[in-house]
């Protein structure tokens, strides 16, 4: 059961509701449970921020890092035992800000990891300030006059690396999501899944989203399926690009 | 065998002797012998694990991670990437990690006199990090210390559950002395926790209680998991209280130094007594008081501006006098020189 790899008694989370991490987490758990990962094999490591908490929500060894230095840790616990299966999952403040550095090098060297990226496009847990990841012109409690710059390209960074997995999805295409999971913990290599994920309390009111639902709409209507065999993928689309 | 053995090298081999399995680390001068022996050693088998990392804060986390994951891990720097750890160095006492931080330090601050000697890292290695913590430091001044004390750290380690801070210097780091490392025993503390793998922990920066739950604000939960830290330090400081002393019934003055400086001033023991701190933090308070009771004068002589001066000062509540040894120059010269004007009467 998947219900099994939550830790049930610390619920209610500290997430807001119609927060997307819950529903990354579920997903996550799932597949967890379809692919045998549990606290004997698998363990998962989260950096800090809202995505952060899912470290201690989860029924496996979990290491709640610094803010942005997951990825150091998850390197050196799979060269230390690379028989377990090690997740990393944080946001895109985290993973592409504070620890753009780590997340640089984790491309040049491709160790056996799995990241979750909960990508919502801004610092919620402060309070909502402008990210990394934040698209120019939005408005945000850091950016009133509208973000400054384009945000990071992901999908760029990662495939900066001799070989690549890079999966962008949302937390609508709930299948798409869950498939992206299964491939990228089945990849030997450094596979990186960008989901895009609602903040609706800290980020989706200010920009007039009247509800979570109202963000997955959103999503549903803006993202679509990239092309089979796509070798990059464009705005907008969610697939999977990979080389090696 | 009698060989001749490089300061750092002693170090790494005591990281071995101690059971270490895993060196994460980033090159500076003047520690980086340390680095090149572990990728060195790893090279010569899957049971050693090295990483070079892309900076020093990958190096402290990735040392964290490794501890947890069932390895005792060290790195190794000097001032500048010291400062980097120094999150990494708060990170290990809130989620108590046991790991290994050694600092071969050098004039600061930031890049400061690459590579001249210093003792400029006392105050930082106490009070570096944010927040209260605890941490358990050794400083040796002798090769064959280097490699005794580096043993002891990770010992100091495993039972304080914490980074144990391996302070040395330039000097000490790049001294060449004859030793006999094999005949020294020494004995090892086993892993004190269960790999990552086998249960159900959270392991967190975050405030929290005895099952690893994180509890941001509650008080009384925060002051009973600190208290129960400290006495755990003192309890496994009071199991290192290594320094030396020698009397002298005729000097009115305790003369104290360590690490490089303690050598540099071994050959004015017919003028003062003299005190070594070996394990130099948690403070010696005991010892220290004892050995200074008998006399009226404390001189600290330290290649820094009187950072120990000021812990001494605040643990005897007696003034304390400075002799500085700045910019990198450690000699008995100096040092005479310093103590003649601060005493007020030659020293020869």
């Amino acid at each position: 059961m998947f219900k099994d790899l939550l830790r049930l008694e610390r619920f209610p989370t500290t997430w807001c509701p119609g927060c997307g991490i819950g529903q990354i987490m579920i997903q996550l758990a799932m597949v967890m449970d379809e692919l045998g990962l549990n606290y004997t094999n698998c363990v998962i490591i989260c950096g800090i921020g809202c995505t952060g908490r899912l470290a201690g929500y989860m029924n496996v060894d979990s290491i709640y890092t610094l803010h942005g230095r997951t990825l150091p840790v998850a390197e050196a616990v799979k060269l230390v035992n690379p028989s377990l299966k090690v997740i990393v999952v944080s946001g895109d403040g985290d993973l592409a800000s504070i620890g753009g550095n780590h997340l640089l090098h984790a491309t040049r060297r491709n160790p056996d990891l799995t990241v979750l990226c909960n990508n919502n496009e801004v610092y919620g847990l402060t309070g909502g300030h402008a990210g990394p990841t934040t698209p120019r012109d939005t408005k945000t409690v850091s950016s009133p006059a509208g973000a400054s710059y384009d945000p990071l390209n992901l999908q760029n960074l990662i495939k900066a690396g001799a070989n690549y997995f890079y999966a962008k999805t949302t937390v609508y295409h709930q299948v798409h999501l869950r498939n992206c999971l299964k491939e990228a913990i089945a990849r030997p290599g450094f596979a990186f899944v960008d989901i895009t994920s609602q903040c609706i309390e800290n980020y989706g009111r200010r920009l007039g989203f009247n509800s979570a639902y109202e963000m997955l709409l959103h999503f549903r209507k803006t993202y679509k399926r990239a092309p089979e065999g796509a070798e990059t993928l464009e705005p907008y689309e969610i697939g999977i690009v990979r080389r090696g | 065998m009698r060989r001749l053995v490089q300061g750092n090298e002693a170090v790494f081999l005591g990281a071995l002797k101690a059971g270490a399995s895993f060196f994460a680390g980033y090159p500076i001068t003047p520690s980086s012998e340390i680095l090149v022996l572990a990728v060195e050693h790893a090279a010569r088998g899957p049971a050693f694990k090295f990483i070079q990392s892309e900076d020093e804060l990958a190096a402290a986390n990735a040392i964290i991670g490794a501890s947890l994951a069932g390895a005792k891990s060290f790195t190794a720097t000097s001032g500048p990437g010291f400062s980097l750890m120094q999150e990494a160095i708060g990170y290990g006492h809130q989620a108590e990690v046991p790991t290994v931080f050694v600092n071969v330090q050098r004039v600061g601050p930031a890049t400061g006199m690459p590579t001249m000697p210093a003792q400029q890292d006392i105050l930082q290695t106490k009070y570096g990090s944010s927040g209260d913590y605890y941490p358990l430091v050794f400083y040796p001044d002798s090769v064959e210390e280097c490699y005794r004390y580096a043993v002891a750290a990770f010992n100091a380690a495993e039972e304080s559950l914490s980074p144990v801070i391996l302070l040395s210097d330039a000097f000490v780091g790049h001294l060449n002395e004859t030793v006999n490392l094999d005949d020294i025993e020494v004995e090892v503390v086993p892993r004190s926790r269960l790999p990552l793998g086998t249960d159900k922990r959270t392991f967190t920066g975050l405030a929290h209680d005895e099952d690893g739950r994180p509890r941001t604000a509650d008080a009384v939960v925060y002051q009973k998991w600190l208290y129960k830290v400290k006495a755990r330090h003192e309890q496994v400081a009071a199991r290192y209280s290594y320094f030396e002393f020698q009397a002298n019934a005729s000097s009115d003055t305790l003369l104290i130094s360590y690490g490089i400086v303690s050598r540099v001033t071994a050959p004015l023991t017919s003028q003062f007594a003299l005190f070594r701190p070996i394990r130099i933090l948690p403070m010696l308070g005991p010892e220290l008081r004892q050995c200074a009771r008998n006399y009226e004068k404390i001189v600290v002589i330290e290649a820094n501006d009187g950072q120990y001066a000021c812990l001494v000062e605040c643990e005897l509540k007696r003034d304390v006098i400075r002799v500085p040894l700045l910019g990198g120059r450690i000699n008995l010269d100096l040092a005479k020189k310093g103590l003649s004007e601060k005493l007020e009467r030659e020293v020869s």
